[in-house]
């Protein structure tokens, strides 16, 4: 990106995340379109306010996109100029996740996206960061587990994001560097992963989710907070590891009954079931790990993906610093510390002590 | 049985793939044979979305009800209505299981549980409701479900049924069978928010997405939500995105399809060779067990086809029989 070139920012909605069988096994919520389309006008809403004047977005036919450009209508309808210039990527839409990996593709080879703010869950968000590069992503919370993004208001993580794309905050401090995890069976391409690969007896995908834990064996965790929910709890409240020290966590799950300790896991939304746990070890970043069990189904971020049967190599790795986020609480201090969204009408303003001239 | 890494014994997996074999190649017969003329009325195929029905089936028995669509073959088989009997109706023949007088639209077998095909689109809910209330009073655990497509789901009987099936919190699962086309208009077109699982919303049901090309994903979300509605915890919402190979009905041009869907449709999304390809990896199922099945289901619509070509017609003195019910 040139010092000529205006910064865009990218959004990455994803219509269909929420909707899986956490919905009944556990009491996860759904988030619905309208919200999701909310979510986006308040996003586009803080970039504005930062200066940022283009916004390119995935195209989808949830009815995101419908629900968000009769908001921008009615706005500039009645005048204002809530809301930077809003384009679709020209690329078709099949209504999986190859849309959200086309799209990330498409915002990171564009060359002007200074960074992608992300709706979803941890699902999305990996489909976005297997192809976004260096481009920064800002998560928003919207899937079901939600151990990546941080739940926090999306009109502040668009603020951050537009005063990081405006280059108003030191890079150094607007991003930060983020661990992911790679498995590749048989040498294949690798598959990622941004929390947690959980390795489980089952050998077909079928309702993606992960609740049985008498199937859990083994879990790889790039990080490991007590606060999380999903797989990744079971490793919190073992031994915690943060997201920015190097490494992860690296365990041995069995069936409860029969493990010689167990854990009292949140490993979906209302769900907090025993986790038999057999022991764990650090998982530094770089070191091939190989499973124990010969077959099976690999979860990605909580999620069935991949299978292997008996014949098949299955290795795992973690690689620290693997893709950039905007850090959201760091460019909202830097911006309260250095006064970056106030706005003198007058010569500087003091602070009046509230009970002068009592 | 040891080391089975699926839900299902060796045995179901069997059954499972002989009951979407026996659609499949139900279906693909009836597109023939519907082409020569000797058939009756319309005919809606369901091939290609042999998963949804068996994966939710295989948790029911006969005393749970469904109520079906116009693209029923599939529902009927797959909740034990017989091939012979079904091939009859479909021919218009006294040997069907309504004596020939419904046709392909209007198959129904209450001894198996199966209420009915039906023409009118969205009318399989209202019908449901009744059923699962019954259910509830019986007290027997029994379940209903009502099917229908991605079109009929914008009917308002199915939204005013929805919210019925809350306030009585009935043992009722809708289920959507989201092929993309409302006969030839396109979900995109049609529905101004294309997930179903925010229709359930509106009504406090939770809904749940999964690919109804993959049996194993119907089979696991089913068979946790008809576990739930067993139990008392009220009516949910399953859409299965599914993928159908023949065109709205028989003689359909599909103009609206793109070129070469079919094909990859049949190539890449095909429930059969997915879940043939699974188990088979796995060492549970052999190759020769399913070839095996698959000699014996063509034999069986062979038969089916034959017999219902060779049987009587309806007599005159049928016409008032089997019209009205006396109460």
């Amino acid at each position: 990106m040139t010092s000529q070139t205006p910064p865009k920012v990218g959004i990455i909605a994803n219509p269909i995340s929420a909707r899986d069988i956490r919905r009944v096994v556990a009491s996860a919520n759904s988030v619905q379109v309208a919200d999701r389309a909310n979510i986006v006008l308040r996003a586009l809403a803080a970039l504005a306010a930062c200066g940022i004047e283009d916004v390119v977005m995935m195209p989808e036919r949830g009815g995101i996109a419908t629900h968000v450009l009769r908001g921008m209508e009615r706005s500039n309808a009645q005048g204002e100029a809530r809301f930077p210039r809003l384009t679709h990527l020209a690329m078709p839409v099949t209504g999986t996740a190859d849309d959200t990996r086309r799209a990330a593709r498409m915002m990171r080879e564009a060359g002007d996206i200074a960074a992608i703010i992300v709706l979803g869950g941890d699902g999305t968000h990996r489909a976005v960061v297997a192809e976004c590069g260096s481009v920064p992503i800002a998560g928003i919370s919207t899937g079901t587990n939600n151990a990546f993004p941080e739940h926090r208001e999306p009109t502040i993580t668009g603020l951050a994001t537009g005063l990081a794309a405006m280059g108003r905050v030191p890079a150094g401090l607007a991003f930060a560097a983020n661990k992911k995890i790679e498995v590749r069976i048989d040498g294949g391409p690798p598959e990622i992963a941004l929390v947690d690969v959980a390795l489980v007896t089952d050998r077909y995908v079928g309702a993606r989710a992960l609740w049985r834990t008498e199937t859990f064996r083994e879990l790889y965790v790039a990080f490991a907070d007590p606060e999380v929910i999903g797989m990744a709890a079971i490793a919190g409240l073992v031994e915690p590891v943060s997201r920015r020290e190097p490494g992860g966590l690296a365990l041995t799950l069995a069936p409860a009954a029969t493990a010689a300790m167990t854990v009292c896991a949140p490993i979906a939304p209302g769900l907090v079931t025993p986790v038999g746990v057999e022991g764990w070890r650090r998982m530094p970043a770089g070191k091939l790990f190989s499973p124990d069990m010969a077959a099976g189904a690999v979860a990605l971020d909580g999620e069935r993906e991949l299978f292997f049967d008996g014949h098949q190599q299955v290795a795992i790795t973690l690689q620290d610093a693997a893709f950039r986020t905007v850090d959201v609480a760091a460019v909202m201090a830097y911006a309260a510390r250095e006064k970056l969204l106030l706005r003198h009408a007058t010569p500087a303003l003091h602070p009046v002590p509230l009970l002068a001239g009592a | 049985m040891t080391n089975n890494p699926f839900p299902l014994s060796r045995d179901d997996l069997l059954t499972a793939y002989r009951t979407m074999r026996t659609i499949r190649d139900f279906e693909e017969r009836l597109h023939v044979e519907f082409a020569k003329g000797d058939i009756p009325g319309f005919v809606h195929l369901y091939a290609g979305e042999e998963a949804c029905a068996t994966g939710i089936m295989m948790h029911l028995t006969d005393i749970d009800r469904i109520a079906s669509t116009h693209r029923g073959h599939g529902h009927c088989i797959a909740k034990g209505v017989d091939v012979h009997e079904m091939m009859g109706e479909i021919y218009g023949k006294a040997t069907g299981c309504c004596r020939g007088k419904g046709g392909s639209m209007h198959i129904a077998d209450l001894s198996k549980g199966m209420m009915g095909a039906n023409g009118i689109l969205g009318a399989g809910a209202p019908l449901i409701c009744g059923a699962g209330l019954a259910a509830k009073f019986r007290g027997d655990g029994g379940v209903g479900l009502t099917f229908f497509g991605d079109g009929a789901a914008n009917q308002g009987t199915v939204l005013e049924s929805m919210n019925l099936a809350a306030i009585w919190n009935l043992p009722v699962i809708f289920v959507v069978e989201n092929n993309g086309y409302a006969e030839s208009t396109s979900v995109e077109y049609a529905t101004a928010v294309d997930s179903y699982v925010d229709r359930a919303a509106g009504f406090g049901l939770p809904g749940v997405t999964v690919d109804g090309t993959d049996f194993f994903a119907v089979y696991e979300a089913a068979g946790e939500i008809i576990k739930r509605a067993r139990e008392g915890g009220g009516p949910a919402l399953l859409e299965c995105k599914t993928v159908r190979f023949f065109g709205h009905f028989e003689g359909d041009a599909q103009t609206y399809k793109a070129k070469g869907e079919n094909e990859h449709n049949r190539a890449h999304r095909d429930c059969l060779k997915l879940f043939g390809a699974r188990v088979t990896a796995a060492g549970i199922v052999a190759d020769a067990d399913l070839a095996l099945i698959d000699r014996e289901v063509a034999a069986l619509i062979d038969d089916a086809v034959e017999t219902a070509k060779g049987a009587p017609l309806p007599g005159p003195r049928e016409l008032t029989t089997d019209v009205y019910v006396s109460y």
